[in-house]
């Protein structure tokens, strides 16, 4: 990875990033509000919610959330940017989980018993979904021998066809990531099933938006780890990559809107069988092949 | 070859005058001059000899053998203070542990040892340069600390009516850095034992320091289960001594190891070193550790004890790999770091928390040793590096927090940062390092994930995904705790002593200078000192695993870390110290019923106040020390079975 290449790509995707984010959150909620037999909001809603936000008065429970909540907002953009430059993708995992943890931070800092319930499932689901990560991280080296995410640039075949459950189990704890019930647990946009806002209970305004914006950029990034599995040297990748993309996308619409919010230890359980199972087969698999 | 033989000897001397001052402020002079000292001299050994090839030293027949009389009288007296004590309290075991271990090591040394010739006494290279420097600056940095904490501490003991037992305190604390210099130096094995005896005693007698029930029968476990692994360690010496060409020197162990040879002594020692190093099963004399003053738990857990199990390994680390020593360092150190990391979110003792993430960390370093490979030892070290930094400032933090909230409850350090700003700041600094990338310790982790997948070792793998997961847990847990605010807490800051705040600013200094130096210290110390084990203790073998491709993790990825470190302390520094504060506070949501909202009370169903109160998820009855540890203690004793008896096959195998 070199300088340029990674300035070319923190630009696109600190522009791009937000906007595509933001369609697609509302196309989530046009296609969520047509499976439930609504007519649903304007396409551009999320943006005009944001606008909204970011004109509010500037005032906080501390002088620290807001503070902690741009750190995490800036290191979830470097993790893009990290990815999108072909960066080592390791990097990009452990500067995402940094970016986690301010957030939680931000939310302890408040000493709300709300927001604090809402801390404590951020990191219960940080400790369902990472172990699955990390396989997904060290598989993906050993099926493209480099850690580098632009090694599948250069693949005859992409590591779907050496990594199928990897994929599977990444689908599986995506839903975590993407703030999809039934693991909504810490931040849902559903209000039937959120005690009080979660994590983001007391936050607002500036703050407010800030994490709706890092939303998008991490749906954006986490779609990217789902078009990694199906990029190879071709430009027909790029369509595949598109096609699937967006059929994992309504696929978690899809669940979102079937599932009610389970329990955490339903969550935790679930994460942790799903990458043991898949994760071991797998990689017993590959290792049957080395 | 002086400043080596000064920097075991100068801590003795030390330790002597400690022990006959009872002045108080005459023996704050004489710590704070004996640490700065060990220091200076531990900084001009790293000054002179760091960036230079390894240095083998010999003696004169004469020297040596006066030096290894000596040595054995120490390990007799060890033993004998080990037999009275043990006569005392009628500790049974600890008795015929320790005599069954004196008549080995007389008879050892007069049977075997008096007739093995030994060429290099002690051997200084890069890595035994950099444990100098741990134990040095950031051993006796802690002794520093000791001074204002044991004032308060004994200030307690007073009303109890307890004796000033101080003297013999500092005393131990300095004997500890010497025994530990002397196991990093050594290079003759017989010379290193005695001196891993002196630790096993020097932590019997810091455990045990507070003379209370629990602290003496902690201190018992812990001295028979390090005389356990000081047996597995005779063993091994005489196992040495008396093959056809006897081998007593480290290096030229090493060297036979990695051929392949030597295989049960090896084993052995490695379980000494797991002793030490607290690896499950035995990780409880760690735990039991915690009864001693604080500064005791950060010398142990940061520069000495613990470290010299993990020194041991991680110089053996050659002679493990694809072998059944390999497999079984591996599995015991991987064991280790998934059970302990998740037995630590059960905990609410702050002590407690760090004890068992100490423990995780040492399985990590353990396991890294075991998979053998140059890019694993780059791995060990950092972490080595890291966790000795970080755990000290976190040790010295809850021990000063301890003395002014009154508590090492983590439930009872909520919104520390109002009361105690400067060092809820340090404290969140050691864990942070502990934890996240771009700090050192979540650096070195990502190199050992690396090697991990580069050796292809699946149960490794899977461990390590998991485990981390785990460690984050407990981590951002009590971080959160800690940092809330709640702006009606009193500070109770001002009484925390100097030398306190001075040990406290030095472990953070390191931790940030060590975290945004990374690159810089792999590669001109950790890289050349992995090239030199190739070419030097290994030489004239044929090791194709042992072809380095170094740095673990690409130079341009460090550089990035080191990068983020430095932004995010200036963005710190910008946020605490420089941007303008607001005045107008919002009230936390307490479902429209709160009244008041620093003290979280609202109005309850009878008109009444009631506090809301929240407590962190501890998750006992998933994580609890009785649900994890019995299945962890059975799987590693399989484990060390296991390996022993196919060591042991294999000896009789060559026969």
């Amino acid at each position: 990875m070199n300088l340029l290449s990674f300035a070319i790509a923190f630009v696109a995707f600190l522009v791009l990033g937000p906007v595509l984010g933001c369609l697609l959150a509302g196309l989530d909620r046009k296609i969520s509000a047509r499976l439930q037999g609504r007519v649903g909001p304007p396409l551009l809603q999320p943006y005009y919610d944001v606008r909204k936000l970011l004109a509010k008065d500037r005032r906080s429970v501390n002088d620290f959330q807001g503070f902690y909540v741009l750190l995490a907002l800036v290191f979830s953009i470097l993790a893009g940017a990290f990815f999108f430059s072909g960066g080592n993708i390791l990097l990009v995992v452990f500067v995402l989980t940094l970016s986690t943890l301010f957030f939680v931070i931000a939310a302890y800092s408040a000493r709300s018993p709300y927001s604090e319930i809402g801390a404590e499932r951020e990191i219960i689901q940080l400790a369902s979904y990472e172990p699955m990560v990390i396989l997904f991280a060290i598989t993906f080296y050993v099926a493209t021998g480099s850690f580098n995410v632009s090694s599948v640039l250069s693949l005859d075949v992409p590591i779907i066809a050496v990594l199928p459950l990897i994929f599977c189990g990444l689908l599986f704890i995506i839903t975590i990531k993407l703030r999809k019930s039934p693991f909504d647990l810490s931040y849902s946009h559903h209000a039937h099933q959120e005690l009080v806002k979660g994590i983001t209970t007391e936050m607002s305004g500036r703050t407010l938006a800030m994490v709706e914006i890092m939303h998008w950029y991490e749906n954006i990034l986490f779609l990217g780890w789902i078009a990694l599995f199906v990029v190879w040297a071709s430009w027909i990748a790029a369509v595949v990559a598109v096609v699937v993309v967006i059929a994992v996308y309504f696929l978690e619409i899809f669940i979102d809107n079937n599932f009610a919010r389970v329990k955490w230890q339903a969550m935790f359980k679930w994460s942790w069988l799903v990458t043991l199972g898949l994760g071991l087969v797998n990689i017993l698999v590959l290792g049957f092949f080395l | 070859m002086e400043i080596v033989a000064f920097l075991i000897a100068f801590p003795i001397l030390a330790a002597l005058i400690l022990l006959l001052v009872r002045n108080e402020k005459l023996r704050a002079a004489i710590v704070i001059t004996a640490a700065a000292i060990i220091m200076i001299a531990s900084v001009y050994l790293a000054i002179n000899h760091l960036f230079a090839p390894a240095l083998s030293i010999g003696l004169t027949e004469l020297q040596g053998e006066y030096i290894t009389y000596g040595a054995l009288l120490v390990s007799i007296v060890c033993a004998i203070y080990i037999i009275i004590k043990g006569i005392q309290h009628k500790r049974y075991f600890a008795i015929i542990l320790a005599v069954i271990q004196l008549c080995a090591v007389v008879l050892f040394e007069f049977l075997i040892a008096h007739n093995v010739e030994i060429v290099t006494y002690l051997y200084v290279d890069q890595f035994s340069i950099i444990m100098a420097l741990i134990i040095g600056i950031i051993g006796s940095g802690i002794c520093i600390y000791s001074l204002g904490y044991m004032r308060d501490f004994q200030a307690h003991e007073d009303k109890l009516g307890k004796r000033d037992r101080r003297p013999i305190f500092f005393a131990l604390m300095f004997l500890f850095l010497s025994a530990m210099f002397a196991i990093v130096f050594c290079n003759n094995l017989v010379w290193l034992f005695c001196a891993w005896e002196v630790t096993t005693v020097c932590s019997f007698a810091l455990i045990g320091y507070t003379r209370t029930e629990e602290a003496v029968a902690n201190s018992f476990r812990q001295v028979v289960m390090n005389l356990i692994g000081g047996l597995a360690f005779v063993a091994a010496l005489v196992l040495l001594g008396s093959m056809a060409e006897p081998v007593l020197e480290f290096t030229s162990l090493i060297n036979l190891g990695a051929a392949g040879l030597v295989m049960l002594p090896i084993m052995l020692i490695a379980l000494a070193g797991f002793t030490k190093a607290a690896q499950v099963p035995f990780q409880s004399w760690l735990l039991g550790a915690m009864v001693a003053p604080t500064p005791t738990s950060a010398l142990l857990h940061s520069s000495t004890m613990v470290k010299a199990g993990v020194f041991i390994l991680i110089r053996l680390a050659p002679c493990f790999g694809f072998n059944i020593n390999g497999m079984m360092v591996v599995l015991v150190g991987g064991i280790t770091f998934l059970f302990c990391s998740a037995v630590a979110i059960s905990q609410t003792n702050a002590k407690r928390v760090l004890a068992y993430s100490t423990v995780a960390t040492l399985g990590l370093i353990v396991a890294c040793a075991g998979l053998g490979t140059p890019e694993a030892v780059w791995a060990a070290i950092f972490l080595l590096i890291f966790h000795a930094a970080a755990k000290s400032l976190l040790f010295l933090c809850v021990g000063t927090a301890e003395h002014h909230i009154g508590s090492r409850d983590i439930e009872d350090m909520d919104a520390i940062f109002e009361r105690m700003p400067r060092l809820a700041l340090f404290m969140a600094l050691g864990m942070l390092c502990m934890f996240v990338a771009p700090f050192g310790m979540l650096i070195a982790k990502w190199a050992v994930l690396v090697s991990v997948v580069q050796s292809f070792n699946i149960v490794l793998m899977l461990i390590l995904a998991f485990g981390s997961a785990l460690t984050f847990v407990f981590w951002a847990k009590w971080l959160g705790k800690i940092l809330a605010i709640a702006h009606s807490k009193a500070k109770v800051e001002s009484g925390v002593h100097a030398s306190e705040w001075f040990a406290l600013t030095l472990m953070a200094v390191l931790v940030v200078m060590a975290s945004i130096w990374f690159p810089l210290i792999s590669q001109s110390i950790v890289v050349p000192y992995i090239e030199g084990v190739k070419t030097g203790v290994l030489s004239g073998l044929d090791l194709p695993f042992w072809e380095a491709i170094l740095p673990t993790i690409d130079y341009d990825n460090l550089l990035i870390m080191a990068i983020i470190v430095a932004a995010l302390l200036i963005a710190f520094i910008f946020q605490l110290f420089l941007r303008r504060r607001r005045t107008d506070k919002l009230d936390i949501y307490l479902s429209g019923v709160g009244l008041d909202f620093e003290k979280r009370t609202f109005r309850n169903s009878l008109s009444g106040e009631t506090e809301a109160t929240q407590r962190n998820w501890y998750l006992g009855s998933w994580f609890g020390e009785k649900t994890l540890l019995p299945l962890a203690s059975v799987v590693s004793v399989v484990v060390l079975a296991a390996g022993l008896i196919l060591a042991i096959i294999g000896i009789g195998g060559l026969l």
